[in-house]
């Protein structure tokens, strides 16, 4: 009895300081589809978001992007030959598989072209290719105005994330049946009627981006993992891309069994349910619900560093593999993370930036680039002018073994709980948020009440269980370093421009397929990065050796 | 009866939206009070309208150089430092924006930290005192901001854009900022008169009074010599701004921020109409903070001054066409029904609260009233080539003949 009354006190007192999630309602559809309802009687609108998990890093290597496609092509509007067919469906249908024939003409037609400029039929397929477009653009629609809930007032946004895809949507309370019925048309249908304009709209944005600082960092602590993968290594994937692979992709992808259904608004349960059930309930259930086996990553792969010249500022990137959500130090960690680069009073900001006067610009992020799988803590530190990123390093380990092995003081501890609470009620606050959260508590830790109970497991967490778990993950061996070094205004570095001429050159002797030679010498590019300038020098001279002289 | 139904639903629904309540403190600062009981949190956003004339030509930059000085420097009682403990020990979020028209001042809290954020709130505004110590980081800090080095070519090509030519900060304008010019831009826009204030949440009317009278009650703006303040010429558009990139692609861009006497109702309209108009691809039109912004990324085959003129060429097009009677009515429709979407975002309903305060939020009554030739008056009003300002980020050579052409050379 004296044992129970300070666990119950004790737990009486959590109740009150930690703010309860607004009621949750969940229901599963007849095929397998889950449906998580919170009524807010308030509200004249509603928020509806749908979360396929999987993501990015569920896609095969030869789909590349199509996670990202599917969130522009799909969930980007919603025009009416996409959902409302009709009689001309079959004329589309027609349409888009010759756009979709002459496009990969055009495309090898391109690829033979580099290997012999002579007797091109090139000018002639991208003739009839822009005559096909003329055709299929007259079955689009053409005014904003058009998308069936833009003109009902609504908006909609997708995302394609390391571990789901996810779409949302705002409309009127009045527009509900009709969001039912539109959007289990669009699954049914999966027309992808403007798939050409995304994909060469994905492929120019990512050209254009070049190599970015956590792409780099994630490619070296996350070696031959999905979660270690940049799209932009893969535009001869993307670009071989084609409708109808999307489509397969889609129809596997995008299966009730992986989908979760968030609703959040004045909408009640009983109400809506029939409607649910009638539209998004008689979509067809998955024959196949095999769940990807995805490659596991050792997190104790050793200190791993990158030395580049990406041009821009100078970033010292560093990262450390720490396990998934599901696992039980990953909240531990979580708690690390704040007291170590959350908010104004943080370690990092309060002693870096401002006392040291070391770095000017500190951020912090979790679980990059999800956490279903286990991903990364990454600080990014930039130096402040007259200190240099070895600097940077040292001050940064400092903080990490003074977080390992001092006692945290408790008005810092109750600050950082203090946030994360506090960060908890802004987002039940807003529904975007909300359903944000409860998607990716479901996408990434398998169950949408992690959202609530990690609120409730933080305050039980003791100071002890933080420093094990950081002196457990926040370790040399599980680290990663990426010093980006700033270069001229041309933001090449120049030994690295040689490398690529090399290595282009080696390639071409030796493979024949434009993707995968240039696959290989981004790999080549990526691996060579983990060794010091001197290394990376003594390999050129010997990869250039291999070539013959004409070539050097 | 068709019609009649949905406007009924919208107009039920949006009267459950939570009303806004105005009062004036004694000192002329406007409160906007919502009161929404449904979660236990408080915001609270100060707007300081900013005119041209507040910042002295050559000191470009000043605005936003102040508002950092506000986050770097401590009250009378203490450190920067204590602040930031404060207000993170109660979980208040408190953030801090400079636009071209106005600073703003944003705060969130549990309703039971609202005495202690609205506290913090009046603190930071009315008794920081600026350290001369932090000034020179903190104007090099202002550099970056405007120039920022890390971001993607386009991005700083829109950041470049954003501000009028005559009115971007420069390095040179950032240094010539001293304390004393500081302080006299303090005195001149820190006026209650000059602000308003927006309440929203989990208090009720007298509370907020209270909290306003005992936290920003005091705030008197000293009084100024009566000088007429020195207008700044208007800035002609200028050469193209050019952002010099590694990679291949070439991006141009217009900017155009909306006209001063557009009405808001035609902006809301246009905000449905413009992007995705089939007349503008490959050029792509979305409307943001800054104003209109269209992008065109040409093929490699198409030099940046041919380019320019494509740009150009179809936001003329698209001015001369204009817009339909049956567009205007669809646009009119979304609009009505778009509204009651601002129930499901707290910050939109502050943001619509002080628009209208400020005169600038569209409204039913005179979007009704819109007729079709003034919408199509106020589109060729905005994408008047005058008012374009035009920039392009591509590789060295591919900008050259974007440069202005040297009158001595001719």
């Amino acid at each position: 009895m004296r044992l129970l009354v300070p666990i119950l006190v004790t737990a009486l007192g959590l109740q009150a300081q930690v703010p309860r999630l607004t009621e949750v309602q969940e229901r599963r559809l007849g095929n397998g589809t889950r449906v998580l309802l919170v009524q807010r009687r308030e509200l004249s609108a509603f928020h509806a978001t749908l979360v396929f998990r999987g993501g990015r890093a569920e896609e095969p290597t030869a789909l590349a992007g199509a996670t990202d496609l599917l969130a522009q092509v799909l969930y980007g509007a919603t025009w009416p030959e996409d959902v409302e067919p009709g009689k001309a469906k079959l004329e589309l249908d027609t349409l888009l598989k010759q756009e979709e024939g002459l496009l990969e003409a055009v495309r090898l037609e391109r690829q033979r072209q580099r290997r012999d400029a002579a007797a091109s039929q090139l000018p002639a397929l991208e003739a009839s290719l822009a005559t096909l477009q003329g055709r299929l653009k007259s079955h689009l629609s053409a005014s904003p105005l058009a998308d069936l809930y833009t003109s009902r007032g609504g908006r909609q946004a997708a995302e394609a994330t390391a571990d789901a895809l996810v779409a949302s949507t705002e409309l009127p309370l009045e527009a509900f049946d009709f969001w039912c019925r539109t959007e289990a048309q669009r699954l049914r249908t999966l027309q992808l009627s403007r798939f050409s304009g995304a994909r060469a709209a994905l492929n120019t944005v990512l050209q254009r981006r070049g190599t970015q600082g956590l792409a780099l960092l994630r490619g070296a602590a996350l070696p031959g993992h999905p979660y270690g993968r940049d799209l932009a290594d893969h535009l001869s994937a993307l670009e071989a891309l084609r409708w109808s692979d999307l489509r397969s992709y889609a129809h596997r992808a995008l299966s009730p069994d992986r989908l979760t259904l968030i609703l959040i608004g004045g909408l009640a349960l009983e109400q809506a349910l029939p409607v649910l059930e009638r539209s998004f309930g008689a979509l067809p259930a998955s024959l196949d619900s095999e769940e990807a086996l995805l490659p596991e990553i050792p997190a104790d792969l050793g200190d791993r560093r990158v030395q580049v010249a990406l041009g821009g500022e100078a970033r010292l990137l560093t990262g450390w593999r720490i396990p998934a959500r599901s696992h039980r130090d990953h909240l531990p960690l979580r708690l690390a993370a704040q007291l170590l680069g959350g908010g104004n009073t943080s370690r990092l900001q309060t002693r870096l930036v401002r006392q040291r006067l070391l770095a000017r610009e500190v951020t912090l992020q979790m679980d990059l680039p999800g956490s279903h799988l286990p991903g990364l803590l990454a600080v990014d530190l930039k130096p402040a002018e007259g200190h240099s990123l070895a600097e940077l390093e040292n001050a940064l380990q400092n903080e990490i073994l003074r977080l390992q092995q001092e006692p945290i003081p408790q008005e810092e501890w109750a600050r950082a709980l203090t946030m994360l609470e506090a960060d908890y009620l802004r987002m039940l606050d807003d529904p975007a948020s909300l359903a944000k959260g409860l998607g990716r508590a479901w996408a990434e830790g398998g169950d949408w009440r992690l959202l609530e109970l990690d609120v409730q497991r933080l305050r039980a967490l003791a100071p002890e269980v933080v420093q094990a778990a950081a002196r457990a993950w926040l370790k040399p061996s599980h680290r990663t370093t990426a010093l980006l070094e700033p270069s001229s205004i041309d933001g090449l570095d120049p030994l690295e421009a040689e490398t690529a001429k090399v290595l282009s050159a080696l390639a071409a002797n030796r493979i024949a397929d434009l993707a995968q030679r240039e696959h290989l010498v981004k790999e080549g590019l990526r691996q060579l990065r983990m060794l010091s300038p001197e290394e990376r020098r003594r390999t050129l001279n010997l990869l250039a050796a291999q070539l013959g002289p004409e070539k050097r | 009866m068709r019609v009649l139904l949905p406007i009924l639903l919208v107009s039920l629904a949006l009267q459950a939206q939570p009303r806004v309540q105005p009062f004036v403190l004694p000192n002329g600062l406007r409160v906007f009070h919502l009161e929404d009981h449904e979660h236990p949190l408080v915001r609270a956003r100060l707007q300081l309208d900013l005119a041209p004339a507040d910042t002295p030509a050559g000191l470009e930059g000043l605005s936003a150089l102040a508002l950092r000085m506000f986050q770097a420097s401590a009250s009378v009682e203490g450190k920067p430092d204590d602040f930031d403990q404060l207000l993170e020990g109660s979980g208040i979020q408190l953030s801090r924006e400079a636009t071209p028209t106005g600073l703003a001042w944003q705060v969130v809290a549990r309703s039971r930290d609202q005495d202690r954020a609205l506290g913090l709130l009046g603190e930071n505004l009315l008794r920081t005192v600026f350290d001369p110590a932090t000034l020179w980081r903190q104007a090099a800090a202002c550099w970056r901001d405007q120039e920022p080095l890390g971001a993607s070519p386009q991005v700083r090509l829109r950041h470049a854009l954003a501000v009028a030519p005559g009115e971007r900060p420069t390095q040179a304008s950032l240094s010539a900022i001293n304390l004393e010019d500081l302080i006299a831009f303090r005195s001149r826009v820190f006026r209650p008169e000059r602000a308003v204030l927006v309440l929203h949440g989990d208090l009720g009317l007298e509370q907020a009074k209270r909290l306003v009278l005992l936290n920003l009650g005091s705030w008197v703006g000293p009084v100024l010599p009566a000088t007429k303040a020195a207008a700044r010429p208007p800035a002609a558009p200028g050469a193209p701004v050019r952002i010099p990139t590694s990679g291949p692609g070439l991006t141009l861009q217009a900017v155009a921020p909306p006209p001063p006497e557009q009405a808001p109702e035609i902006l809301a309209l246009l905000d449905l109409l413009l992007p995705g108009d089939p007349l503008l691809p490959p050029v792509r039109v979305t409307l943001e903070g800054c104003g209109l912004v269209a992008t065109l990324e040409p093929g490699p085959e198409t030099a940046a001054p041919q380019a320019l003129a494509t740009l150009h060429g179809h936001l003329a097009g698209l001015a001369q066409r204009g817009f339909t009677q049956l567009e205007l009515d669809r646009a009119r429709g979304a609009w009505l029904a778009r509204r009651s979407l601002d129930s499901l975002h707290p910050e939109a309903l502050l943001a619509a609260a002080l628009a209208e305060a400020q005169g600038h939020g569209a409204m039913p009554g005179p979007m009704k009233a819109l007729t079709l030739e003034t919408l199509n008056a106020g589109l060729r009003s905005w994408l008047d080539p005058k008012r374009l300002r035009t920039g392009a980020a591509g590789p060295p050579e591919a900008l050259a003949p974007l440069a202005p052409q040297d009158p001595a050379a001719k």
